[in-house]
């Protein structure tokens, strides 16, 4: 620890004289940020040799020795992407209300999870979801196809990761999206190289810390600076949003300015705050769909469910969610502040269109905060990515390597063999998501959304009635997984249709009503109704199973 | 009591023997005990989500800002060919302030500038009005090579823009308006494309018209209402039903001595 000391009091002076002549938004290296980058993830790296995993049942039982509080920890860490760090702020920036969908459908999620699930899951006693649902389902053929679903969650939820690194790195690089996407997509791979097995739930309740008082800190000064009630700015950030309701003239801020000079001004903008506001073109069915589906998609996440695994007991389970959801919330109460400072300091045409996936470092940059505190948001900002990126991609590989290669393709493979095979599919999956975050189909939080959909329309209904029907069998599972996919594979065409200039047919129905964000509103519950028809209409459960969610889960 | 337990051991037994469960049908006190706290908190959780979203909906009704109020009739008279000096301040005014609006499309914009360009080459004498185009070509030029935009040239510029343009649309030379007016204006200000002249109401009803209602217009803690509510109020409820449920759980098996298979 004392070395961890002695390498922080060495960087910052440094980093603190490198980056006091930072005056651009974009576009130019930032030596301090830079700095502030390497070090916290040299960090992350010595913490895991510090806390490092003696073999694999240590990896995975890791969080089996730490408190309710510590794995509540661990579970937001687990939780906080890119998405959450950047992507809110972003969404609520562009289309103001309509991104409210996003906070409430990424914490209400929780409740659904914790009430229906969390316990049971972790009384049934299984590592993955893919070893659930095989043994549940007593089907090879499931547990392989959910392997297979879990990687491609896996990689729809990295690529917007991927995408937010490549906008950080980017920004303290200046350097271009596409090359930033490539150097930062080849650090976080080399990352989960070095220390993806390594002390993987201590590092989580680090990367937290980091993590939110990198996102807090700009918000004092920021609340501070423009004369809001800054001691909770959670809370005085609601005088800045009727502010700009009402508009803030000149007079009103005397002498407050943005970095580039502009008053701290802004035209009365209703549009911000009103709901599903016309000039957003969001609507009504939009934000309620997206709300539902990021809900059902929390309870359905592989790596999220894989959480309630590693704790001592069902009761852990429990309380560990109740934390886990405060320690996010901290984040999501504060994301909004980003997007409503963001809008008055950037509502000078002349600022210009700013990519809205970066708005928390411009929002804090145009604050004139000092640059090396924006230098440790934008860290904080690749720490969030890095940590659910390396998580992903390990699940991913574990996936492939342990539900896959050795459950299905070759179970003789030696334990050598078996870590080869871990590391070359970590390799191809970060080289697939690289390809498709360097297309920029989205937003971050969009992209995100999509791997949440894709959760809720195919996962969380096997889970769902697995744990509460012991009616539910091997043929509903299939039959319930086929109308998910269905629904998923069609949302998805007419998505990557849309980038690709296609015209399909109903393109503006489907477009609209299977929107690639929150296609699981009817997706799940389809899959839901088919999965109990087909499982009524067909064989029972057999006696073992039923005899098994008895005894050990709901007993 | 009795003869309640003589049921719950029937249920149990009737269970042991064909192990079927459902969630809609508990077999045992503590199944159905936790199957009335779920469905509570599941109907206290949708109900606050949805529930206020679907309210807020019913409630809500179109609601013009001020700026659109004005812009309408005088835009009516004016294409009508009874348009006043007023008339032409009006829309002038209202289209500026429409410029500041964050969520403008680049195509709109360029619409607006357009328009407002038109209307100060309607209030403003030829001379000035050469003037002006003067000075908005400088500022323009001066804009593609600045470095920062507190070149004192460029403010200059500016300010020659507004002394001329701002008092023509009675706007206050010091205002907001007055600095987004002038970064508002093309060069070619005495044309308004046909393009331009369709679309302009469309975008000012678009921009100027919000969904309000009684819960949007109550202020509480310095926030509209329904935003708090969304934003601030709806997680702390859910991480209030998360630890009611997890409190009630305990209490349940600590009353009916239920252990949990892994404790």
């Amino acid at each position: 620890m004392k070395k961890i000391y002695f390498l922080l009091f060495m960087f910052l002076p440094l980093a603190a004289n490198a980056t006091n002549d930072a005056t651009q938004l974009e576009g130019s290296f930032r030596v301090g940020p830079a700095i502030i980058l390497i070090f916290i993830l040299t960090l992350f790296v010595l913490v895991g040799i510090l806390f490092r995993a003696k073999d694999t049942t240590d990896y995975y039982a890791a969080g089996r020795g730490i408190s309710r509080v510590g794995s509540g920890m661990a579970i937001a860490s687990n939780w906080m992407s890119a998405a959450s760090y950047l992507g809110m702020a972003a969404l609520m920036y562009g289309t103001g209300y309509h991104g409210l969908a996003y906070v409430v459908g990424w914490t209400g999620g929780y409740v659904l999870l914790l009430i229906l699930m969390a316990g049971q899951i972790r009384r049934y006693g299984k590592y993955t979801a893919a070893d659930f649902i095989g043994d549940r389902y007593y089907s090879q053929t499931l547990r392989t196809i959910t392997a297979g679903i879990a990687i491609v969650i896996s990689i729809a939820y990295a690529v917007g990761q991927f995408g937010g690194i490549g906008l950080m790195f980017r920004w303290v690089l200046g350097i271009d999206y596409i090359s930033a996407v490539i150097i930062g997509g080849s650090v976080v791979l080399a990352y989960t190289l070095i220390s993806g097995m390594l002390g993987v739930t201590k590092n989580m309740q680090i990367q937290y810390v980091i993590i939110i008082i990198s996102f807090l800190i700009p918000l004092f000064i920021l609340t501070a600076r423009f004369d809001y009630f800054w001691l909770l700015p959670q809370i005085g950030y609601g005088s800045v949003v009727q502010d700009i309701v009402e508009g803030i003239s000149i007079a009103d801020k005397p002498g407050l300015y943005n970095s580039l000079g502009h008053h701290f001004a802004i035209v009365p903008s209703p549009e911000y705050a009103m709901p599903w506001d016309p000039s957003t073109r969001q609507t009504f069915f939009q934000w309620m769909a997206i709300a539902f589906s990021l809900m059902i998609g929390t309870a359905g996440l592989p790596h999220v469910i894989q959480r309630f695994y590693v704790v001592p007991k069902a009761v852990d389970a429990r309380w560990s969610v109740v934390w886990g959801l405060f320690f996010i919330c901290v984040l999501y109460w504060s994301a909004p502040v980003y997007a409503a400072f963001g809008k008055i300091l950037s509502s000078n045409p002349e600022v210009g269109k700013l990519a809205p996936d970066a708005i928390v470092v411009y929002t804090a940059q145009l604050g004139a905060v000092n640059p090396l505190i924006v230098g440790l948001l934008a860290a904080g900002a690749v720490s969030a990515a890095f940590s659910t990126t390396s998580g992903l991609l390990v699940a991913g590989a574990s996936a492939f390597a342990h539900d896959l290669y050795v459950k299905v393709i070759n179970p003789e493979a030696k334990p050598k063999t078996q870590m080869i095979i871990a590391r070359l599919s970590t390799i191809l999956m970060a080289i697939i998501i690289a390809a498709i975050a360097m297309a920029n189909l989205a937003l971050i939080a969009q992209l995100v959304a999509i791997a949440f959909s894709m959760a809720g329309c195919t996962i969380f209904p096997m889970f769902l009635l697995g744990i509460w029907w012991s009616g539910s069998n091997r043929a509903g599972a299939k039959a319930g997984l086929i109308a998910g996919g269905i629904v998923t594979l069609v949302s998805l065409t007419y998505l990557i249709g849309a980038r690709a200039g296609w015209v399909l047919p109903y393109n503006d129905f489907i477009s609209y009503y299977l929107g690639a964000w929150y296609f699981a509103w009817i997706g799940a519950p389809l899959a839901i109704l088919v999965h109990i028809i087909v499982s009524k209409l067909t064989e029972e459960t057999p006696i073992e199973i039923r005899k098994f969610l008895i005894e050990k889960v709901h007993s | 009591m009795a003869s309640f337990n003589i049921l719950t051991k029937l249920k149990t037994l009737a269970v042991e023997t064909d192990y079927r469960i459902s969630f809609f049908k508990p077999t045992t006190q503590q199944a159905k005990m936790n199957r009335n706290l779920i469905i509570k908190l599941f109907i206290a959780w949708a109900v606050a989500i949805f529930g206020f979203q679907i309210l807020l909906k019913i409630i809500e009704k179109p609601v013009p800002e001020e700026a659109l109020v004005r812009f309408i009739p005088a835009w009516h008279r004016i294409e009508a060919g009874l348009g006043t000096d007023n008339d032409l301040q009006d829309i002038g005014r209202s289209m500026v302030q429409v410029t500041g609006k964050l969520t403008l499309e680049p195509g709109e914009y360029a619409i607006l500038k357009d328009g407002i360009s038109w209307t100060l080459s309607e209030l403003l004498p030829e001379h000035e009005l050469a003037d002006l185009q003067e000075s908005v070509i400088r500022l323009n030029r001066l804009r593609e090579e600045i470095v920062s935009l507190q070149d004192p040239e460029y403010l200059a510029a500016k300010e020659s823009v507004i002394s001329t343009a701002a008092p023509a649309l009675d706007i206050g030379e010091g205002t907001l308006l007055a600095q987004l007016l002038a970064i508002g204006l093309v060069e070619n200000m005495a044309v308004m494309e046909d393009q331009s002249r369709e679309r302009i109401p469309e975008i000012m009803s678009l921009y100027l018209t919000h969904n309000r209602s009684v819960l949007t217009d109550t202020i509480f803690l310095g926030f509209p209402f329904h935003y708090f509510y969304s934003a601030v109020f709806l997680l702390v409820f859910f991480i209030g039903l998360c630890w009611i449920y997890c409190h009630r759980t305990d209490k349940l098996h600590a009353r009916l001595n239920f252990l949990e298979a892994h404790d």
